[in-house]
Order: structure tokens, then sequence, then C-alpha cells
């Protein structure tokens, strides 16, 4: 083991450390609160990353399968189902949709693909918001028995989960035929590499970590319509927190995720009245000057910063 | 021996008053923490723009007095009043929710506005048993689900599903009423709860519903119920229309000439911009609010001057019943005596006050018993109608053709 990977897992275990004595050390509901807002993003945008970012689909319609996770988990476990199988249930039925429309989905390329998945996303909101019109509310002796640690610790799990499913698929040969797909489809099919089957996989993989993250929604909000998982919203904060941290690379959502999530809520509770005018405007900078994600942005610091060492290097000798 | 002892017990009684009576009283905080989350942007923007200065002039006014009276410390202390946007969606609402609890560590909760975001943040000031205080809501099913916490000094669903039928028979002359009635239930929760109890009380009040029928939100043509309810011979319309699709609703009435005589719409009519959009087909229209700023009540004048001042037109409809938050969140603090949160519920529960939205007190469920008024739109104006003791204008009925109006 190379001294940069005994240093990386050491700090990933200092991390990991951190984040699970967080609740005992901030008992404030405030922070948990908005660690877990962070956590359910790292797992969307994660998820939506295995599809968007590695195998190069572009993917409007992640809301639906967070909304169905959503639907299937508060169903059962509002009906005194235990909350793991109702869970496991959101993600099988967000698979399970994933992969019936992926077959002719993916028979689209392109924008023609993402315009299709958001048709999708936006027909099951209407149809949900038809079917089932009323607010999921818990009710008051649910909340009596209400704590935010162990949703946190859930939203912990599934973040994890998560980025480690991301971490070792994209490294096995499954996740590099994924991104041989995204690089150019025609030519991996020419080596052999069944493009549907690949694209089904990150695909299925993606919607059961998103299906996953709405069961944990349906768990930690108190009380919401049907519908408002099924909205759009998830599936573009999702994407621009991929964005934001730089799509295709495993610690790009983490890091957008973080940024975005805590940049807004910074902004919301500091400047009340302009936030999210000047939160676009951060947006666009970073669209702008670093179109690669702030990944890019520490990778360029690292290239000016070894430049430099070379030119002090030289001057030396 | 028995005497002196009981002296003594006297004695030592009045030594440990005297010296309690001495003690220092805690110190008193320097302000009062309120706060609420508010929709200032997103889809329920407009309502959030006419709430937040009601919840400041309110707390402006009261401060200007010296603040709260609080026994405990024996002194009035100051309101602090925080007010985060929650982009009108629940998951930024409980947020905030939880900021305010955690960091300001509020001592009551003033409310956004939009049924499904009180929902998620009544459930939460329900987590953290911090009295709660919602207008601009009037699904009633949010008040069943045992929360002990949430109050709401505004209408509900059970107050105007009887209460048209009262309007209009104290209204109108018998044999005059408009009594076969046409209702476009849409399928949402609100819709579905308010046209039930308009189809269930119709009969009770000597009303036929001739037409009942459902459609979702964001429909485009609307035809085909109407052309339903202008064969049936449908005098009343009652329907509880979103913004756009009660715009789409009048004009296709217009284009069909159907005009019932009676029509409310709620919700629909209730920003500004409906008299603007629809011109003289949007007269006629009755709807309810929550407040008028006509009514006659202490401190109306008052909050209407300064709106005009700052804004140039009196107090909005949401403006009022958002003052009245305050009002009585401050009036319970003063009657618990003390910045204890389960004291001042307590105290909430038993309000009974007049405020800029008149008498006030509350059902055992958090719902308010309150005035609703009833207001038309005549000559792009919203004009108060009904209670007559209040009315601006007269009751207009009925409501022409829309090409004679």
């Amino acid at each position: 083991m190379s001294r940069k990977q005994v240093i990386l897992i050491a700090f990933l275990i200092v991390i990991l450390a951190f984040l699970t004595f967080l609740p005992v050390v901030i008992k404030k509901d405030s922070t948990i609160n908005l660690s877990i807002l962070i956590l359910l993003f790292i797992t969307l945008a994660s998820s939506w990353n295995i599809l968007g970012g590695y195998a190069g689909q572009a993917n409007l319609g992640h809301a639906a399968f967070f909304g169905l996770g959503t639907l299937a988990t508060r169903l059962l476990w509002m009906s005194g189902r235990p909350l793991l199988p109702s869970l496991l249930a959101g993600g099988g039925v967000a698979v399970a949709f994933a992969l019936l429309v992926g077959i002719p989905a993916f028979k689209l390329r392109g924008v023609y693909f993402a315009i299709g998945t958001l048709a999708l996303a936006q027909i099951l909101n209407v149809t949900v918001g038809n079917v089932l019109p009323v607010i999921s509310a818990l009710p008051a002796h649910y909340l009596a028995a209400y704590r935010l640690a162990p949703r946190y610790y859930l939203f912990l799990a599934l973040a994890v989960l998560t980025t480690g499913t991301a971490y070792v698929l994209v490294n096995s040969r499954l996740g590099l035929g994924m991104m041989a797909v995204r690089e150019e489809e025609a030519a991996a099919e020419s080596l052999g590499i069944s493009a549907l089957q690949h694209k089904l996989l990150a695909l299925g993989t993606s919607a059961f970590f998103a299906g996953l993250a709405g069961g944990a929604f349906a768990y930690y909000h108190v009380s919401y319509y049907y519908r408002f998982p099924f909205g759009p919203v998830w599936t573009f904060d999702s994407m621009m927190m991929a964005y934001i941290g730089g799509t295709g690379t495993i610690v790009g959502p983490i890091i957008g995720a973080v940024f975005y999530v805590i940049v807004k809520e910074v902004l919301a509770l500091k400047l009340v009245e302009v936030h999210l005018t000047v939160f676009g405007v951060l947006f666009i900078i970073v669209v702008l000057f670093l179109p690669g994600g702030l990944v890019e942005a520490w990778e360029k610091m690292r290239t000016l910063a070894h430049r430099s060492r070379l030119k002090g290097f030289r001057k030396t000798f | 021996m028995k005497a002196r002892l009981a002296t003594g017990v006297v004695i030592a009684l009045l030594i440990s008053a005297v010296v309690a009576s001495c003690a220092p009283k805690p110190a008193a905080p320097e302000a009062i923490e309120i706060g609420g989350s508010l929709p200032l942007t997103g889809k329920y923007g407009s309502l959030g723009e006419q709430m937040k200065p009601g919840y400041e002039y309110a707390v402006a006014d009261i401060n200007a007095a010296g603040g709260v009276y609080v026994k405990e410390f024996d002194k009035k202390i100051p309101l602090k009043l925080t007010l985060y946007d929650d982009e009108s969606d629940p998951t930024k609402a409980v947020s905030k929710l939880e900021t305010l609890y955690s960091e300001q560590k509020v001592v009551g909760y003033l409310g956004s506005a939009g049924s499904d975001m009180h929902a998620a943040t009544a459930g939460i000031a329900e987590k953290n048993k911090v009295p709660y205080l919602g207008v601009a809501f009037a699904l009633w099913q949010i008040h069943q689900q045992g929360y002990k916490y949430l109050f709401s000094p505004f209408w509900k669903s059970p107050d105007i599903g009887p209460g048209v039928y009262e309007f209009l028979n104290e209204m109108i002359p018998e044999g005059e009423r408009p009594t076969k009635v046409a209702i476009f239930q849409e399928t949402t929760d609100w819709g579905i709860e308010l046209g039930g109890l308009w189809k269930e009380n119709a009969p009770k009040y000597g009303y036929e519903v001739v037409v009942y029928e459902e459609y979702a939100p964001r429909t485009e043509d609307l035809s085909g119920m109407i052309l339903k309810a202008k064969e049936a011979g449908a005098e009343t319309l009652l329907a509880v229309p979103s913004p756009p699709d009660g715009i789409a609703l009048v004009k296709q009435m217009s284009e069909l000439g159907w005009a019932p005589k009676f029509t409310m719409l709620i919700r629909a009519p209730d920003g500004n911009t409906w008299g603007e959009t629809l011109g003289t087909a949007g007269d006629y229209i009755a709807l309810v609010p929550g407040w008028h700023h006509g009514v006659n009540f202490p401190g109306v004048d008052e909050l209407n001057a300064k709106y005009q001042a700052n804004f140039g037109r009196p107090a909005d409809v949401l403006t009022g019943p958002a003052y009245a938050c305050v009002q009585i969140l401050a009036n319970a603090i003063e009657r618990a005596g003390a910045l204890d949160r389960e004291k001042i519920r307590d105290a909430v529960a038993a309000t009974d006050m007049t405020t800029v939205i008149g008498p006030v007190t509350f059902r055992q469920d958090g719902t308010g018993v309150v005035l609703v008024p009833i207001i038309q739109w005549q000559n792009g104006a919203q004009e108060l109608v009904w209670p007559t003791e209040h009315a601006t204008a007269p009751f207009a009925y009925p409501a022409p053709p829309f090409d004679e109006r």
C-alpha cells in the first residue's frame, strides 16, 4: 500500500469517526437537520452521478426513483411494517420502475433521452398528485417518539453505502464498460461491450440508491404531499450538485452537495431577501469558470502548486 | 409553651416570606425571541409578501409600547422577530424552524402560508413543543392529527362549508335565492374536503347540487363542466381553484355565456391581480380570503395607515391575520407570565381577546373561532359585503350576464 493510500484511508477514518459522533457531540437539532440534508443530497447526487456522470446518460427523471422510494416506504411504514423492509421495498420499487422504462428509454439518445426521462418523471408526478392528493402527516403519537439522531445515522449509512458502491463499481470491469459507453458507444459496442446492459446496470444501481434515499426521506420528513418528492427540483438539485462538484468523479457529488446545501442555507439565513440572487450568481461563476466543477478547481490548484515548486527547485539548482 | 411554639412558627414563616420576596428575580432576557419561516419566493411568494409586513408591524407596535410584560421578570421585554424565506418548500421550512429552535431558542413560532407548508412546520412545532400560530391555510385535516401546539386564527373548511348557504339565506329573500348549485371540485385534498362539505350541507339549507364535477389542477379546458352546469340550469357556482385555474374558468364561462347568479371562488380571486387580469368579467365573484381591511376592529385603521404609507394601498387580506398572530402570541406570553413554552401554549389555548381580525378564541383542535368575512369583487376592487355591520359595499346580486357588465 502506497503512502498516499494510507493517508487517504486515515483521512476517511477520521471523517467517518467525526460523522459518527456528530449527534453525540453536537446536540443541536438545527445542525443535525442540516447534516441530514447534506447526507441526503450526497446520496442523491452520487446516485445520479452513476448514470449521468459515469455512464454518460443525462437523466432528468431522477426524482421519479426518489419519489417512488418515498411513496412505497411511507405507505408501508405508516401501515405498521418495520422500517428496514419498507426501505428495501422502496429501493426495489424504484429499480423495478427503472428497468421497466429503461429498455424503451435507452432507445433514445442524448437530449432525447434527457427529455424522455423528464417527461416520465412528470407523468408520475401528476399521476401521484391526482391519485393521492392528500398530505401524509405523521400523527402526534409518532411525533412524540420522533428523534433526529436515528434518521441521521440512516442517512449517513446510505451516503457511505452509495459512495462506496459507486467507488467499487467504477473501479470494476463493469464500471470501465460504463465509461467506455459514455465516451463512444459505437466504439464500445465494437469491442464487445453491450451498451444496453451497461446502461441498464447503471440505471438500476442509480435508481436503487435514489429509492433508498426516498425511503429514508419518508422516515425523516414529518409531513408532505405524496407528490412532493416527485417534483423536478429533486432531479435538478441533485444534478446541479454533481456538476458543481464534478461529474464522473467519486468526490465531486460529495463536495457539490456539501457546498450547495451549506452555502444555500447560510445565504438563506444571512441574506433573507436576496439569498436566491446571490446563490444564482455564485452558481453561474462556478459553471463559467470551473466547467469541471470544484474538483477541477482543486486539480488546477494542485497543478499550479506543483509548477511553482518545480520553478523553485530549478532556481535552487 | 404551645403558644410560644406557634408564635415562633409564625415568625419563621414571616421571615422566610420576606426573604423570598427580597430574593433577586431571575435576570430578564434582552428580548423575547419569536420567529418563523415565510414563503418570500416560490409558488406562495405572493402570500408571504402580504404576511411579512403583518408580522413586522405587530412586533414594532408592541415594542413601541415597551414590549410584553412578563410577570416572572416583573418588566416589559421587547419582542425580537426572526423571519426566514422557506422558498415555498416544506423541507426548507422545516430546516428554518429547527434553526429558530436551536439557535434563537424562540418561545413561539409564526407560520408560513399554504396547507403543505403548515402541515410540515406544525409537525416540527409539535416535536419541539413550541406553540405555533399559523394563518393562510383552510385545510381542516391538519388539525385532526392530534397536534397540541398548532393554533390557527383563520377560517377552516367546516366554517365555509355551511357558511356560504347561511350567507346566501341571510342576504337574499326566499324565492330569489340561487338554489341550484354547481360544485367544481379540484382533485386536491382541500378541494375534496370543501367540495364534500358544500355538497353535504346544501340540502340542509334548501339548496340542490345539480352538478358536481371533478377536475385536476391546471386543467386547461374546463368547458365540459361549464356546459354541464349551464345545461342543468345551475344558479350558483362554488369552487376552490388555484389562481391560473380560476382565471381560466371565468374566461371560459364568459366565452360560453354562462353567468350564474352567484359565484364563490375560494383562493383564486384573493390576489390583487384578479381584477387587472379579468377586468369586468372578474366582478361579482365572491371570495373568502380570511380578512378585509374594512373591518371595524381596534388597530385596523392604524394598520391600514402604515400599509398605505409603505405600499400605497390599505393592508392586504393576509396582513391582518398575520398581525393578529403576533397579538395573540404576545397576549399569551403576558398571561403566561413566563417564557416557558408549555405555559405559553396553555395561555394561547385559553385565548379570548379582540385583535385586528376581531374576537378570537380557539377550539380544542387548535382551530380558531374567528369572523369569516365575505368579500366580493365590484368594479375592480375587493369590497367587504358580509357581515353587514362591517360592509364597505352592499352585496351585488344577481350577477348580470358577462356582456352586460
